[in-house]
C-alpha cells in the first residue's frame, strides 16, 4: 500500500512541478484581488470626510476585525483553498481520457492507494497556496500604503496550529468533492459545468466576502453551516480575538472536521466503485 | 504430454443493456507460450474479450481463468499475473520515460534492489536507453508503443495481452515492435493474447488464430488450417450490375468448386485457379456480360474471413461492423455514466 501510494502520489507531485503554469494561474486570481477588488472597500468612508464610520461600530460589523481588508483577505484564504483543489478532479478526467487512470486501475494498486496519492497531491497545493495568500495579505499591509491584513493580537502556538489545520481541513474537504466528480464524471465539459455551478454560491453563501453585521438573518443562518464560513471563522477568531462569534474556535474547527470527514467518506466510496471492474 | 493450458475459457458472455451481446459464449484455449490472435473487424468484441480476460470488466455470464486464476473472483493476483498494452496510448506524457517504467514498477510492487536494473535493462532492449529522461510527449509514435510494451512486462507476467497494440504505427513501427514481442517470447516463454484487425500480422506472427465476429468465434485454427479450409484459389471477378446471373453456367465450368455472388462480383472457388481462368472468362464473353476485373488469389486469411464471415474484411471497416462499434460504444459509454 505504502509503495504503491508513494510511487502514484510521486507522480502527482511531478506533473504539478512541471506545470507551472497552473501554479501561476491559481495565484493570479487571488492577487487579484487582493491588490484590486480588497483595496477597493474602505467602509470607514462611508459617512465622507465629515462623518467618518466609527471604528467600534465597524469593527462590530466586522467580528473584531480592525478593517474590511483584514476581514475579507481571511475569506480570501479560505476561497482560495477551495479554488485551487478544482483542477485535482479534471486531471482524474484528463486521466481517463487519455487512457492512464485505466492502465492504473489495470495494476494491482488498491483503490485506496490511487484516490489517496491523488488526495494527498491534490490537497497538497491548494494549502501552500492558502498559506501564501495569508502571508501576502500581512505583508503588503507593511509601509506599502496598500491595504493589508492586520491581526488584532499575537496569535499564540495554539492560534497558528487552528488555522493551519483550518486551511488544510477545508482544502481535503473540497479536494474530496472534487475528486469525487473527476471519479464518477466522464466529460470535462459536465466537470467545468458543474464546478462552476457550485464554486459561487459556496462563496456567496458564506460569510468570506461581507460583513457579517451587514448580512441579513437568513443568510446568516445558511453562512453558519457553511464549510468556508466555519474554516474562515476559525481563522478570523484567531486573528482577531473579540466576543463577537457565537462559538469558540474550536467549535467551528471541529464543525468543518465533521464536513471534510463526510467528503471524504463520500469520496472514498465514489471512487473505490468507479475504480472496481465495470459491472 | 502436452503443453499445459495457460487460458480457458468458457463460454464468456457480455451483453451491455440487456440487449447487445458485445460477446456472446467464446470459448477457447490458449497454451502456454502459444502466440494467440483474436481476428475480427473494429467492435467484433476483441478489446471486451481483452477488458474481461484482465479484470477491467466482469463478464454476464460464462468462466475464464489464466493459469488457474479465476478473473472474476481474484481480480487482484489476476493483474499481478498479466501484462497489458492497451489499444489507447497510456504513456504518461508528463514523465520521462524512465520515470514512468518506476511508476509501474511501483504499482507492482517490482523489489527495490531489482527495479534499476531491470529498468535499464527494459529500456536497453527497447532502444529507449538514449529518450529515457525526455518527457513521454516527445516520443514518436513507434516509442510509445514501445515504452507502453516496457511497461507492460515490467514485473515479468506470464502472460501478456495486447489489444490492437500496432494500431496507427507505420509499417517499420510494426515490424520494429513484432520483434520485440518475438524475443520477450523466446527468451521468457511468454504466452501471448493478441487483438488485431491486421491479417497479415496475424498470419505471420499467431501461431493459432480465432476469427470473431459480432461477438461469435467463426472459425479457429492455425493460419494454415483456416486458409486451407476456404479450400484452393478463388478467382474473383466483377462483372456488371444489370447483366443475367452467371451463378449456374459457371459453377457448371470443370474444376470449379463452387460460385457466390454478392451483387456484381462473383467468388469462383477452384482447385486450380490458373488453368480455370480462361474458361471462366470465356463464360463472360459468351454471355455478353462485359467484366470490370479479373482477379486470381491464393488462399489468405483475407479469404477465409470472407469465408467465414460472408463479408469482406476491409470493406466492414466502414460499414455494417463500424456501426456495431458504435452502438457498443455507446451502451458502454451510458453504462459508466
Amino acid at each position: 500500500m505504502i509503495r504503491e501510494f508513494s510511487a502514484l502520489a510521486r507522480r502527482e507531485l511531478l506533473r504539478i512541478g512541471r506545470n507551472p503554469q497552473a501554479i501561476f494561474t491559481s495565484l493570479l486570481i487571488p492577487i487579484l484581488y487582493l491588490l484590486l477588488f480588497g483595496q477597493g472597500f474602505d467602509f470607514s468612508r462611508l459617512g465622507g470626510s465629515s462623518a467618518p464610520v466609527p471604528a467600534g461600530a465597524l469593527s462590530q460589523a466586522l467580528l473584531g476585525a480592525p478593517d474590511y481588508f483584514s476581514y475579507f483577505s481571511v475569506g480570501m484564504v479560505a476561497f482560495v483553498a477551495v479554488t485551487a483543489t478544482l483542477f485535482t478532479g479534471a486531471n482524474v478526467i484528463f486521466d481517463k481520457l487519455f487512457g492512464i487512470l485505466k492502465r492504473t486501475i489495470a495494476t494491482p494498486a488498491p483503490a485506496a492507494a490511487i484516490f489517496g496519492s491523488r488526495l494527498v497531491a491534490g490537497a497538497l497545493q491548494p494549502v501552500l497556496l492558502a498559506l501564501f495568500v495569508l502571508g501576502l495579505s500581512i505583508a503588503i499591509g507593511q509601509g506599502t500604503g496598500l491595504k493589508g491584513l492586520h491581526p488584532t493580537a499575537f496569535t499564540g502556538a495554539v492560534g497558528v496550529i487552528e488555522i493551519v489545520v483550518a486551511i488544510v481541513l477545508i482544502a481535503t474537504m473540497f479536494t474530496s468533492l472534487f475528486l469525487a466528480l473527476g471519479f464518477v464524471l466522464e466529460q470535462p465539459q459536465t466537470y467545468f459545468a458543474l464546478v462552476n455551478a457550485l464554486n459561487l454560491p459556496v462563496l456567496f453563501t458564506s460569510d468570506a466576502l461581507y460583513p457579517w453585521g451587514t448580512m441579513p438573518d437568513w443568510l446568516r443562518t445558511v453562512a453558519s453551516y457553511n464549510p468556508v464560513t466555519l474554516a474562515v471563522n476559525t481563522m478570523r477568531e484567531n486573528l482577531f480575538p473579540s466576543g463577537a462569534y457565537a462559538q469558540p474556535a474550536i467549535v467551528y474547527l471541529a464543525g468543518l472536521a465533521v464536513w471534510a470527514a463526510f467528503m471524504m467518506t463520500v469520496a472514498t466510496l465514489l471512487a473505490r466503485r468507479a475504480l472496481s471492474p465495470r459491472k | 504430454m502436452s503443453v499445459p493450458d495457460s487460458i480457458e475459457v468458457d463460454g464468456l458472455t457480455r451483453v451491455f443493456n440487456e440487449k447487445v451481446r458485445a460477446v456472446d459464449g467464446v470459448s477457447f484455449r490458449v497454451r502456454r507460450g502459444e502466440m494467440y490472435g483474436f481476428l475480427g473487424p473494429n467492435g467484433a468484441g476483441k478489446t471486451t474479450t481483452v477488458s474481461m480476460l484482465t479484470a477491467g470488466l466482469r463478464p454476464t455470464s460464462g468462466t475464464a481463468s489464466i493459469d488457474g486464476i479465476d478473473v472474476v473472483r481474484e481480480p487482484e493476483r489476476i493483474k499481478r499475473h498479466i501484462g497489458i498494452v492497451f489499444q489507447e496510448s497510456s504513456a504518461d506524457n508528463d514523465l520521462s520515460g524512465r520515470e514512468n517504467l518506476e511508476l509501474a514498477a511501483g504499482l507492482f510492487r517490482v523489489p527495490r534492489s531489482e527495479t534499476r536494473g531491470r529498468i535499464e535493462t527494459l529500456l536497453e532492449r527497447m532502444q529507449l536507453a538514449e529518450a529515457a529522461d525526455r518527457r513521454v510527449k516527445t516520443y514518436s509514435g513507434g516509442m510509445r508503443r514501445r515504452l507502453e510494451l516496457a511497461v507492460g512486462i515490467i514485473h515479468t507476467p506470464p502472460v501478456l495481452f495486447l489489444d490492437e497494440p500496432t494500431l496507427g504505427l507505420d509499417p517499420q513501427g510494426r515490424a520494429g515492435f513484432w520483434q520485440y514481442v518475438q524475443q520477450l517470447r523466446r527468451d521468457e516463454g511468454t504466452t501471448v493474447f493478441v487483438t488485431t484487425h491486421y491479417l497479415e500480422e496475424a498470419d505471420q506472427l499467431c501461431d493459432r488464430i480465432a476469427i470473431i465476429d459480432h461477438g461469435k468465434i467463426v472459425a479457429a485454427g492455425t493460419p494454415s488450417e483456416l486458409k486451407d479450409r476456404v479450400g484452393g484459389d478463388v478467382i474473383t471477378v466483377t462483372g456488371s450490375a444489370d447483366a443475367p446471373d452467371l451463378t449456374p453456367a459457371l459453377g457448371g465450368l470443370p474444376g470449379v468448386a463452387s460460385v457466390q455472388r454478392q451483387d456484381r462480383m462473383y467468388r469462383i472457388k477452384c482447385a486450380n485457379g490458373e488453368a480455370a481462368v480462361p474458361a471462366v472468362v470465356q463464360a463472360f464473353v459468351a454471355a455478353g456480360v462485359p467484366m470490370a476485373s479479373v482477379a486470381l488469389k491464393r488462399p489468405t486469411l483475407d479469404e477465409a474471413f470472407l469465408e467465414y464471415t460472408g463479408r469482406a474484411f476491409r470493406e466492414d471497416e466502414g460499414g455494417d461492423a463500424t456501426q456495431w462499434a458504435v452502438r457498443v460504444r455507446q451502451f458502454q459509454d451510458r453504462r459508466r455514466r
